[in-house]
């Protein structure tokens, strides 16, 4: 029963100090990671350097803004990877016929792949993490079917969108961006949004509520399948190169650990897209620290591990009120 | 090559699941079909007229430590009967996926150079599932090969192969890695090329590039992997003994693949502005290297690069200036891989260990040497 | 199980067994509890009561060792004394071991395992080589809950088990260790009446075999029939202890409530009901609903403005009834007719569209949406309506928010404060606005005052009567057969998945309904009923 909701005034105070710490806690994190890297490491503080930062996680961000929508359906997207390469793939084989047409080709080939991941998820009832295994097996194959290896892109449109900028900041910044606000406005003012987050929080709940919850999954897994595309096609114009084999390795795992880390609790009902942008900011500071100072890469791996721990202690805290 | 560990995952699960796989291969399928249906690359001419066979040119490879001295292995020593090889079967297990120049490379070798000699090949590919690549060459065997050869994904684990091809006297060939057993009984020899040697070429390379002084970067391959192992000591090892001023200021991985290469040579120029030089393990990372020195809007020749491999678009970068050296690791063991096989089963002596001389591309030859690559 | 309900020996009430004297517990900024005297004896059976938030779930999880009491400001108070002696539960494992047996109001045990493994969970009989005798454990389990009246396969995960059978389970673990005091907190809450008798039988055995019980309920005629002396818990501390036998009903109520008892006969203890207008064409008609082995041709019809009551023990059809109108459980056949018009069954979204709308019985699980505000949850349902172009209309729904807070009166520090934060009665208010937004013709209400407190009760028990009176059809179902005969204008009887009665006008009484209940030839035990089915 309910003692605890009496609520006092200290209490109050001290849960929402805790509460804030919880929820800021990861930009706490970047706050210090920059500190310490301004104070300890050489040449961090130009222009340049932060350029880097920011072209180097664009599309990991991208990806986590599709994960972090998964994730506060209950879900879990584990195709994002493959449906990376699957879009580098499709990229290079439609570019023929000029930029636009192969984007639009990659997308729609990451919406393919997140209709069928929605509709084994929300018609046939598989768990979200068997349906998207599956697809994550069957993605990168059919990738690497399409192009069975490496094969430059020259294209001069994809080069600029790799490497060009408006007013200095680079075109993959501001597309990260852009898609990180859309995203952010479509959880918060969208019908869709608000459903996503009830059938996140409490399926059955949502389902006796009358709303459309395979309609919603489905759309759920579309937006993060044709986010894993762009930022497919993101990558291939960064690397002018089309590598299906490789690209999107382990990205799932990137992208879990942005949400996770950046607030989006697992049991979903909840998506922070401020927090998954930290996330992402987080982890990319990070690797970035740790190799600019040379540290054996194990380091890395440890200090995610770390990050990780750290961010699921807190929701644990979260959880617990 | 490495998503497919995840195929043995989804095997096995429940009715739902493999359901769900259906699923995912009718998609699979019908996007594949839409795919390539229209498709338009965007060079698709462009690019045929590059492709070159791997028969053609002096692709082949070169003995580099011929006999003298080293350990042989005749027919009778091993247990088997002479056959001719024009008749025999052939069974040719690969390890990996053919997804990288490496592996197409060496695949078509061998089916090239069966095709000269007139030879039947079975063939089996192991999808980097190692599990497979054992009851891939039990099915070979089974299948009637009378010879085998093997580019095995471990190194141990072959004891049944091994027992199995022994009992039905099956001379066994391994290239590009060797396997723990005893060479002349439990296999005949070893074909491959020597991984620390190529480190040590490659820092010649280098020494030979920067004028022996300055700061140096290696990009390492994947993380435990014996290539990344001996190209780092070979490299490491010769510079030491040859250009102690060379310093190597950072080692980072790039998991052999481009893109993480890219990532991290744009964090090195950022850090240390004032690099003088790039060893990366593969054409790969070297080529990623390439790229974020455009981006940081240097100038080709700035910053050194010496890489190991030997493919096309690595060799270009030679022409193009960006790359100061490339050590060719030759993937083409078709020819060799048959000539042994000739030699022994007609009764021949033929080295146990036979190491292939890689040649190298520098800009002397990038140019001329361009359709040699892989 | 020996019986003692035969002879009801009342054994003269033995030494103190668990006691606290002044002890308190304080949360950050809350005083939960404030220097409360407690004490129950050997071979008693002490009631718990008090209002939610009076304090009886914290002194429960002190006294099993869940929370710490706060350190004692004097000397000899804020101690637990168990036995005789001082003790310090530092966790629930050390009180039960020490002889401490708790049962929850939810249940506490683990749905995936087995009824046999969750009976006997950390002390499984072992075999040669160390290895659980699953023949014996299986044999056991089944005498255990033999002996409480549940006939189940002790071989099937618990979750396939109602409710009730849940609850037996976890008595039938508590008995089964030998415990020296034994808590229940709700015990009856998912009961039915007959498993109810076995539970009171159960008490009784214990009681006389010298075990303490501490028994925490709501209602109150199951204290004057089990209880012995009682203790009255308001705002953190004990108000009044003493027997049970010396305090009439409305002063045990008025002690709880704290109000003089002019007050509480108005809120809380008359009728709900008035009496509405029953002549009128009805708004939603079911027609021979059927579905395998849980209803069997259930036809019923609800008018504007009356209450219609579900009657009927548990398993016999009810909420399967509320569903399956509500298209939340597909009829195999059958149809429903709202306002003439034939509504699509096994679709809820096609039910609201119609006007009808369910209030679970789960109300946690299937109703709300903890972790959503109260305005998001009340604006849940209505939200297409309320958007345009798939964007949310912010004003619209602060303005609907709003009207619904202030006419329900729902108690929450603000729009925003998250639904699950709020006490069980605002929790269903909450439900409620969420379909009033919807302008509903039918509301289904499934158990609707299930586990809150007597206050929020009344207040649940007046807005049906209002909404009524506006003019909508209710469904109402309760296992609580005063509040379904004083609520409802008309009761339809299930038992087994059919209509076995329809009481209207004068006949709708307590005696008429029981009557009607057992009036139809008892089957006991009937396998489809039994077990698997949640009402």
């Amino acid at each position: 029963m309910t003692d605890l909701s009496l609520g006092g005034r200290t209490r109050v105070d001290r849960d929402r100090l805790l509460h804030l710490l919880q929820n800021y806690g990861v930009h706490l994190g970047v706050a210090v990671l920059l500190l310490v890297n301004i104070a300890i490491t050489p040449h961090f503080l130009s222009a340049e350097n932060f350029r880097t930062q920011a072209v180097q996680v664009a599309p990991v961000l991208v990806v986590a803004l599709g994960m972090a929508l998964a994730i506060g359906s209950e879900g879990v997207d584990l195709s994002v990877g493959s449906v990376m390469a699957l879009s580098t793939s499709l990229l290079s084989l439609y570019l023929g016929y000029g930029m636009w047409i192969a984007l639009l080709i990659a997308v729609l080939g990451g919406v393919a792949v997140g209709v069928t991941n929605g509709a084994l998820v929300a018609f046939i009832g598989v768990q979200p993490i068997v349906a998207t295994l599956a697809l994550m097996v069957a993605g990168r194959g059919l990738a690497q079917v399409l192009l069975p290896q490496l094969k430059d892109v020259r294209d001069p449109t994809m080069a600029s969108l790799g490497s060009g900028d408006l007013l200095g900041v680079p075109y993959l910044v501001l597309i990260a961006v852009a898609l990180a606000l859309l995203v952010a406005f479509v959880v918060r003012r969208t019908t869709f949004g608000r459903q996503l987050l009830a059938i996140g929080d409490s399926r059955p709940a949502a389902k006796l509520a009358g709303l459309p919850v395979r309609r919603v999954l489905i759309l759920v897994y579309v937006c993060s399948g044709a986010l894993a595309a762009i930022a497919g096609v993101l990558a291939t114009a960064r690397l002018t190169a089309s590598d299906p084999t490789s690209l999107g390795n382990l990205m799932e795992l990137s992208a879990i650990t942005a949400v996770v880390v950046g607030g989006t609790p697992l049991s979903g009902g909840r998506v922070r897209v401020g927090g998954t942008v930290a996330g992402a900011v987080l982890i990319q500071l990070l690797t970035a620290t740790l190799i600019k100072h040379d540290l054996p890469p194990s380091w890395t791996q440890i200090a995610q591990a770390v990050v990780i721990i750290l961010a699921v202690y807190a929701a644990r805290e979260r959880g617990r009120r | 090559m490495k998503p497919n560990i995840f195929l043995r995952r989804t095997s096995g699960r429940s009715g739902r699941a493999s359901a769900s796989t259906l699923l995912a291969v009718g998609l699979a399928a019908s996007l594949a079909l839409t795919a390539t249906g229209c498709a338009k690359s965007e060079d698709d001419d462009a690019d045929s007229g590059d492709s070159t066979s791997a028969s053609e040119g002096d692709a082949g490879q070169v003995v580099s430590s011929p006999g003298a001295g080293a350990e042989t292995c005749v027919i009778g020593d091993y247990g088997a009967e002479k056959l001719d090889l024009k008749t025999a079967t052939v069974g040719f297990s690969q390890s990996e996926k053919e997804a990288n120049p490496f592996r197409i490379a060496e695949t078509a070798s061998i089916k090239a150079e069966a095709g000269k000699r007139g030879v039947k090949l079975l063939t089996a590919n192991a999808q980097s599932q190692f599990s497979k690549q054992i009851s891939d060459v039990q099915d070979l065997i089974a299948k009637g090969a009378d010879l085998l050869v093997i580019a095995p994904l471990n190194s141990d684990g072959w004891e049944p192969v091994l027992r199995q091809a022994k009992a039905k006297h099956i001379p066994i060939v391994t290239i590009d890695r060797k396997i723990n057993a005893a060479a002349c009984k439990d296999y005949v020899s070893f074909i491959g090329s020597d991984f620390v040697e190529q480190g040590r070429r490659a820092a010649d390379r280098m020494i030979e590039a920067t004028g022996g002084k300055g700061e140096l970067a290696i990009l390492l391959g994947a993380a435990g992997n014996n290539v990344t192992t001996d190209r780092t000591k070979g490299f490491q090892e010769q510079l030491k003994k040859k250009a102690p001023d060379l310093k190597v200021v950072f080692k980072q991985t790039g998991e052999f693949a481009r893109e993480k290469g890219q990532q991290v040579t744009e964090q090195l120029i950022q850090s240390k502005p004032g690099i003088d030089g790039i060893y990366a393990e593969n054409d790969e990372m070297g080529l990623g290297a390439v790229g974020a020195l455009k981006g940081a809007g240097k100038k080709a020749g700035d910053v050194k690069i010496v890489t190991i491999d030997g493919t096309k678009n690595a060799v270009r970068g030679i022409v193009d200036g960006w790359i100061d050296g490339v050590i060719e690791s030759n993937p083409r063991f078709g020819p060799l891989a048959f000539q042994t096989l000739d030699t022994f089963t007609k009764g021949g002596k033929v080295a146990q260990d036979i190491v292939i001389k890689d040649s190298a591309y520098t800009k002397d030859n990038a140019k001329s040497d361009l359709g040699k690559a892989y | 199980m020996p019986s003692t309900t035969g002879h009801d020996t009342r054994p003269v009430m033995g030494a103190a067994v668990l006691s606290v004297r002044g002890l308190s517990k304080t949360f950050p900024g809350v005083h939960a509890l404030d220097g409360v005297d407690f004490t129950a004896h050997a071979g008693e059976v002490h009631a718990l009561i008090g209002e939610n938030g009076a304090g009886k779930s914290t002194l429960i999880k002190v006294l099993t060792g869940v929370y710490r009491p706060d350190p004692a400001a004097t000397p000899g108070t804020g101690v637990i004394t168990y036995d005789g002696s001082e003790v310090e539960f530092t966790t629930p494992l050390a009180a039960q071991h020490a002889g401490i047996s708790t049962i929850y109001q939810e249940v506490n045990l683990v749905p995936l395992m087995s009824v046999a493994r969750n009976l006997f969970l950390g002390r499984e009989p072992r075999g040669r080589l160390g290895l659980i005798d699953f023949r014996r454990m299986h044999r056991e389990a089944e005498q255990a809950l033999r002996d409480l009246g549940v006939r189940v396969d002790v071989r099937r995960p618990l979750r396939e088990l109602g409710v009730g059978a849940q609850q037996m389970v976890a008595l039938a673990r508590a008995v089964a260790v030998d415990a020296r005091v034994v808590i229940m907190d709700e015990p009856t809450s998912s009961l039915e009446p007959r498993e109810v008798a076995t539970l009171f039988g159960v008490i009784r055995m214990l009681r006389a075999r010298g075990v303490a019980v501490i028994y925490v309920s709501h209602r109150l005629d199951e204290l004057y029939e089990v209880c012995d002396t009682v203790t009255v818990l308001r705002d953190g501390t004990s108000v009044h202890s003493g027997p049970i036998a010396e305090l009439d009903r409305l002063r045990l109520v008025s002690l709880m409530l704290g109000r003089e008892v002019g007050d509480v006969r108005d809120e809380g203890l008359t009728n709900f009901s008035g009496n509405h207008d029953t002549e009128a064409q009805p708004i939603l008609e079911a027609q021979e609903l059927t579905v395998h082995h849980q209803l069997r041709g259930v036809s019923l019809a609800i008018r504007p403005g009356e209450v219609v009551g579900l009657g009927g023990l548990l398993g016999s059809g009810r909420s399967e009834t509320a569903k399956a109108i509500a298209g939340a459980l597909p009829p195999d056949s059958g149809r429903v007719v709202v306002a003439g018009a034939a509504v699509r069954t096994g679709s809820t979204p096609a039910a609201i569209r119609a006007g009808v709308s369910l209030l679970p019985e789960d109300r946690k699980a299937e109703g709300i949406v903890p972790g959503l505000s109260v305005r998001e949850n009340i604006a849940l349902a209505a939200l297409p309506g309320l958007s345009r172009f798939g964007l949310v209309d912010e004003a619209r729904i602060d303005r609907v928010v709003d009207t619904f807070m202030k006419r329900l009166r729902i108690k929450a520090s603000g729009p925003h404060q998250r639904v699950g934060e709020l006490s069980g009665g605002n929790q269903q208010k909450v439900l409620l606005a969420r379909w009033l937004a919807m302008n509903p013709k039918v509301l289904l209400l499934d158990e609707p005052t299930r586990g809150i407190d007597v206050g929020a009760k009344a207040e649940v028990q007046k807005l049906i009567d209002e909404l009524a009176d506006d003019g909508l059809g209710v469904l109402l179902i309760s296992s609580d057969v005063e509040e379904l005969i004083e609520g409802s204008d008309r009761v339809v009887v299930l038992k087994d998945g059919a209509v076995v009665e329809e009481l209207t006008g004068d006949a709708v009484t307590e005696d008429r309904l029981l009557r009607a209940i057992a009036a139809a030839p008892a089957t006991t035990a009937d396998p489809r009923t039994r077990g698997g089915d949640d009402d």
